[in-house]
């Protein structure tokens, strides 16, 4: 397989969860998207965007609607369960291990279902273990592990299967942020150092733009952002703008930014005035001049807004969700 | 189909649990112990017990009655128990991801669990067979394929209430009733013509014949041995049919990794 061979394609998967009374709720909504070997793409969005039922029907665990999913070129649908041989999942974090079983021994269990054996992977085994600092911790049971041991099991687990496409759902879920940040790191290693195709799922900003290099936004069961990290977080740098004024807050201008920019926040300490708005169109810098100038307001500063993950997140899932109301 | 890395792997992780949870082990054979002795305590004084017809009525019949009843709800409970534990505890999603298929991976839990579970239970069958002095013919070649054929029904049975599970979760009530409708099954009496349908009842009466009378497996009447094994068979197809009909719909409505 080449570097860029496709290792998974989504195409219109839809699924719709039926409710008592008739109630229906459409968990993943026409979702189409494609990831190429080797890439590790974040899946990035609220609670109940469709992360999670996405990789699910992925796995198989769950069944679509409607939509056609293809690994590595093969349909899951038609060659489910041989198809598993290619991917492996951490889904539940710590609770997809058996507590009462050491770590050496469910790397050795979870391995050995998808016939990857000690006998032949021990090396493996070994290089997993103590590239996820657990060498202590080997002969332990998870039980008597922190929370952040037993996540990083749980990975470590995944990842001994040896499969070329590895699902994470929420890794860091329940970690403290040193623990978060050193299992980042190990991911980050891994890979760049392993040619695995890995897609990693979470609301947390701080891991995707950590780890991934693209993003793709969910929101209400849509994807609404599908780019490269870095371009997603440049995009909305050169149109998050912050102005300072010379002066109270002037009459008027906080309804007047808010009815033509959406999320424009306009605070003052009685002396001066702060006005953060996102700029979206071309001309929008001189309406907001405009708005400005009407209301007399003396300009002390105008600077470009820091931006990261977060902020281009909640604008695109604030604006999916206005459009959607809209509808 | 890698099953031989599978079975390995769960023979390994069983293993393991046992020895892990050896208290539990030994506590629910002392336990089953405990039962049988109150049984036997409770038919012995009972002057006209032989007339019950239970088992024919002879004190033989009621320790190969508790030896099977043991080994069946032994093989059922690995397969619906554990079933709803894995569930419990968020690994059951991780053995739905296993590229032979969930059922392989049941498959290789119930052929570890007659491996691991054999030596303990044997112990047992001496054990009350010493309390009760009567010594029964422990012909091994013979008995096991017979207590194969014989909890193919119970395996059935373990499917179908497992399915059930994936949807409906809580039905743990439903796994101890059936405890009691396996001594049913087993008690009665092989003169009834529609006892030959039931589950385990026909395997009980052979494994009768081979600890009692002392014959061997190729002795007795093939057409009673494949009465038994295409019951047990039939029982097993089922009980996986069901299985899989509920692991559709826990698929189809998301239930797989709810508890």
């Amino acid at each position: 397989m080449s570097k860029t061979a496709t290792a998974l394609d989504v195409t219109s998967l839809t699924k719709v969860f039926h409710e008592r009374g008739n109630k229906s709720v459409k968990a993943v909504d026409n979702v189409s998207f494609h990831v190429r070997q080797g890439e590790v793409l974040g899946l990035l969005g609220p609670n109940g965007a469709g992360k999670t039922t996405t990789i699910k029907c992925i796995l198989g665990l769950m069944r679509p609607n409607a939509g056609d999913i293809k690994v590595f070129g093969e349909s899951v649908e038609a060659h489910y369960p041989r198809i598993l041989k290619n991917m492996s999942a951490v889904l539940e974090g710590s609770r997809n291990l058996y507590w009462r079983l050491t770590v050496w021994e469910n790397i050795l269990f979870f391995a050995g279902l998808h016939g990857v054996t000690s006998r032949d992977n021990k090396a493996h085994f070994e290089h997993l273990v103590r590239l996820f600092s657990l060498e202590d911790k080997r002969d332990v049971e998870v039980r008597k592990l922190s929370q952040g041991m037993k996540q990083k099991t749980s990975v470590v687990c995944a990842l001994a299967r040896r499969t070329p496409l590895v699902f994470l759902d929420e890794p860091t879920l329940g970690l403290d942020v040193e623990t978060s940040l050193e299992l980042r790191a190990v991911l980050k290693q891994m890979a760049s150092e392993e040619n695995r195709t890995i897609i990693v799922s979470s609301h947390n900003m701080d891991v995707i733009q950590d780890v991934c290099k693209r993003v793709i936004i969910l929101s209400q069961g849509r994807i609404v952002a599908d780019d490269h990290v870095s371009d997603l977080v440049s995009l909305f740098e050169t149109k998050a703008y912050r102005i300072t004024l010379l002066e109270p807050v002037p009459e008027g201008l906080q309804e007047a930014l808010a009815s033509r920019f959406r999320g424009a926040t306009v605070t003052g300490d009685g002396t001066t005035t702060e006005v953060k708005v996102n700029l979206l169109e071309n001309d929008d810098i001189y309406v907001l001049m405009d708005i400005l100038r009407d209301r007399g307001a003396i300009i002390d500063e105008i600077s470009h807004e820091e931006t990261d993950l977060e902020k281009a997140f909640l604008e695109i899932v604030r604006r999916e969700r206005n459009n959607h109301e809209s509808r | 189909m890698n099953l031989g890395s599978v079975f390995v792997a769960v023979l390994q992780r069983d293993w393991a649990m046992m020895k892990r949870y050896i208290v539990n082990t030994v506590s629910s054979l002392v336990s089953i112990y405990i039962i049988f002795l109150l049984i036997f305590l409770g038919f012995k004084s009972l002057s006209g017990y032989a007339a019950t017809g239970a088992l024919e009525g002879t004190m033989e019949g009621t320790v190969i009655g508790f030896f099977v009843w043991t080994f069946t709800v032994m093989a059922f409970s690995d397969l619906a128990w554990n079933l709803v534990i894995e569930a419990q505890a968020g690994t059951l999603e991780q053995l739905y991801l296993t590229p032979s298929g969930f059922k392989w991976v049941s498959g290789c839990t119930l052929l570890s669990s007659l491996t691991l579970n054999f030596i303990p239970i044997v112990v047992l069958l001496v054990t009350m067979m010493a309390t009760t002095g009567q010594w029964l013919n422990l012909d091994f070649i013979s008995l096991i394929p017979l207590l194969l054929v014989t909890v193919l029904g119970a395996y059935g049975v373990g499917f179908a209430l497992g399915g059930l599970a994936l949807i409906f979760k809580r039905i743990q009530a439903i796994f101890q009733i059936f405890q009691f409708v396996f001594v049913g099954f087993l008690v009665i009496p092989q003169r009834v013509p529609w006892a030959k349908l039931l589950p385990l009842s026909m395997g009980n009466s052979l494994i009768y014949d081979v600890m009692v009378d002392g014959t061997r497996l190729w002795e007795l009447p093939i057409g009673s041995i494949l009465t038994a094994l295409i019951v047990g068979a039939a029982y097993l197809a089922i009980g996986v049919t069901i299985f899989s009909v509920c692991e559709n719909i826990a698929k189809e409505r998301g239930l797989l990794g709810h508890y």
